[in-house]
């Protein structure tokens, strides 16, 4: 028998860093920062750039818009908390603003993605306070 | 070759392993400390002797300073320990770090042990969240993503990318699986065929279940000392750590630079330029076996043939006896055993005793110079050693 917990899935805790990220997505938007100095635009969200140190960093709207780089549709659960959902297709994402970011297929059959399909951004609110960003085809 | 190489100061004088499999009611310790007694005992080297202890942490373990509580269980005083977390690159990170330390002065005889009972410690629901709850909880674990499927997306854009089957792949567990079943103790030692894995159920595409490596309990250990100490100790074959090299380029699977090149690249580029020998030199390999994909991918930037032909070299084979680079002749992870961390440190044993000539009926010919590769999580950590017998030095 599972523990309560461990059919919780988990969900995620913003922090200094990531809390803007999150409050973006329950108001509809999916924010990326792009840094002032040397325009780098980096998913996820932290205080300075990664690429050049700066902390000239302002948050802007994704379009929503990309494409697979790659996936995996998952049989076997990876825990109890995901075992009514399977088979899902896990995406690896490329922005049309160029970072990539892991999400979930929502809206159609998992075993129907492909490389290089075009998607678009979907709001998944799960709790009160979190929305997670999934994708749906385009 | 500077001074401060470590290219063979340090030699491998003892190895040994516990019981491995699937071996009920022992804990992590206690394989751990059965496999060190086997490795002093392979060396001839009281544990008195012992100065230095690396080892890895457990999953089921209580322990996160296994190494201090390991030497407290073994009953020894090191004045050089740490437990060293670089997922299944650690393996190793534990010969390089050994060797460095040695050569650095910070000990001068040290164990490298490690050991986890993941298949009956852990149920296998906590098995499968001791490896997914390491990932991120904000942008990775929301969505579900288990460590087997960083590992899936890249063989599944190799495949888009170069063509790879999931026939070339089957392949890969399909010479595992021959390998082992002249292993003793191995855990898969049935041979299987192509349609076995294809016909097996899908865990995470593309990979099958049997694509994907085992879960299992045991321990390996290895003695570690200066060259010169080994010649003092009267060592018969002792086998030096001739290069090392380590890479790490992400932590997130969506900052991997590339899905299909990572940074084993630089890590071998590292090992072979302090080994002084190329690709092509190896007589053997061990290569880190998670998934049937990862061999492919480093079959390819180990340099053992071109990009994007990992999978034809497999299909035609180049990794097995008489091909270019027999790797994982005891079966690897796939079909020997995979206790969690400690599991690259078999593909070490392996090579070494290779190395040594003691492996029966499993001995590649004239085998003088080895490649061990460890990584872990989804390529993030990437190290690669170079060992090699007294005449390659």
């Amino acid at each position: 028998m599972a523990s309560e917990d461990s059919v919780r899935k988990p969900l995620p805790a913003p922090d200094a860093d990531t809390v803007t990220f999150w409050h973006g997505l329950r108001h509809g938007k999916l924010l990326l920062q792009h840094c002032r100095r040397c325009r780098n635009v980096q998913y996820y969200q932290q205080a300075t750039c990664r690429e050049c140190g700066s902390d000239d960093l302002e948050h802007r709207p994704a379009t929503g818009r990309g494409k697979v780089h790659s996936f995996s549709v998952v049989y076997r659960a990876p825990g109890p908390a995901f075992k009514e959902d399977v088979p899902y297709a896990v995406l690896l994402v490329e922005l049309a603003e160029g970072p990539r970011m892991i999400s979930t297929l929502t809206g159609s059959d998992p075993e129907d993605v492909t490389f290089d399909m075009e998607v678009e951004l979907a709001f998944d609110q799960v709790s009160d306070d979190i929305t997670l960003p999934r994708f749906r085809k385009a | 070759m500077s001074d401060t190489s470590l290219r063979g100061k340090v030699a491998v004088i003892g190895i040994g392993l516990s019981a491995v499999g699937k071996v009920p009611g022992r804990s992590p310790l206690s394989l751990a400390a059965e496999a060190a007694a086997n490795a002093l005992a392979d060396a001839g080297v009281a544990k008195s002797e012992v100065d230095g202890v690396l080892s890895s942490h457990a999953f089921a373990s209580p322990f996160h300073r296994f190494s201090v509580a390991f030497s407290e269980y073994f009953g020894i005083r090191p004045t050089f320990s740490n437990t060293l977390q670089v997922s299944g690159a650690t393996a190793a990170t534990m010969f390089s770090i050994g060797a460095a330390a040695i050569h650095g002065g910070l000990a001068n005889v040290v164990l490298l042990v490690a050991a986890d009972s993941l298949m009956t410690g852990l149920t296998p629901d906590l098995a499968l969240r001791s490896l997914t709850e390491s990932r991120d909880q904000q942008y990775e674990m929301p969505f579900g993503i288990p460590v087997a499927n960083t590992f899936a997306m890249t063989a599944h854009r190799h495949m888009r990318e170069f063509g790879t089957t999931p026939e070339q792949l089957a392949e890969v567990a399909v010479v595992h699986s021959r390998h082992a079943a002249r292993t003793p103790g191995a855990q898969q030692s049935t041979p299987i065929t192509t349609a076995d894995v294809l016909n097996s159920p899908m865990v995470t595409t593309p990979y099958h279940k049997l694509d994907c490596s085992l879960i299992s309990d045991g321990g390996a250990a290895f003695v570690l000392t200066s060259a010169e100490h080994a010649k003092a100790l009267g060592i018969s074959s002792p086998i030096y750590v001739l290069g090392c090299g380590e890479c790490y380029t992400h932590e997130h699977i969506f900052l991997m630079p590339s899905l299909t090149t990572t940074g084993a690249v630089e890590s071998s580029r590292r090992a072979y330029a302090m080994a002084g020998y190329q690709p092509s030199d190896m007589d053997v390999a061990g290569i880190y076996d998670c998934f049937t994909g990862t061999v492919v991918m480093m079959l390819e930037d180990l340099g053992f043939c071109r990009k994007g032909e990992g999978g034809p070299f497999v299909a035609d084979g180049q990794m097995s006896y008489g091909g270019q680079i027999p790797s994982n002749t005891h079966g690897g992870l796939l079909s020997f055993a995979h206790s969690g961390m400690p599991g690259a440190l078999f593909h070490f044993h392996e090579v070494i005793a290779q190395l040594r000539g003691q492996c029966g009926e499993r001995q590649v010919e004239n085998a003088a110079l080895g490649l061990v590769h460890s990584l872990g999580a989804g390529f993030a950590t990437n190290a690669t050693t170079v060992l090699g017998t007294e005449g390659t030095l």
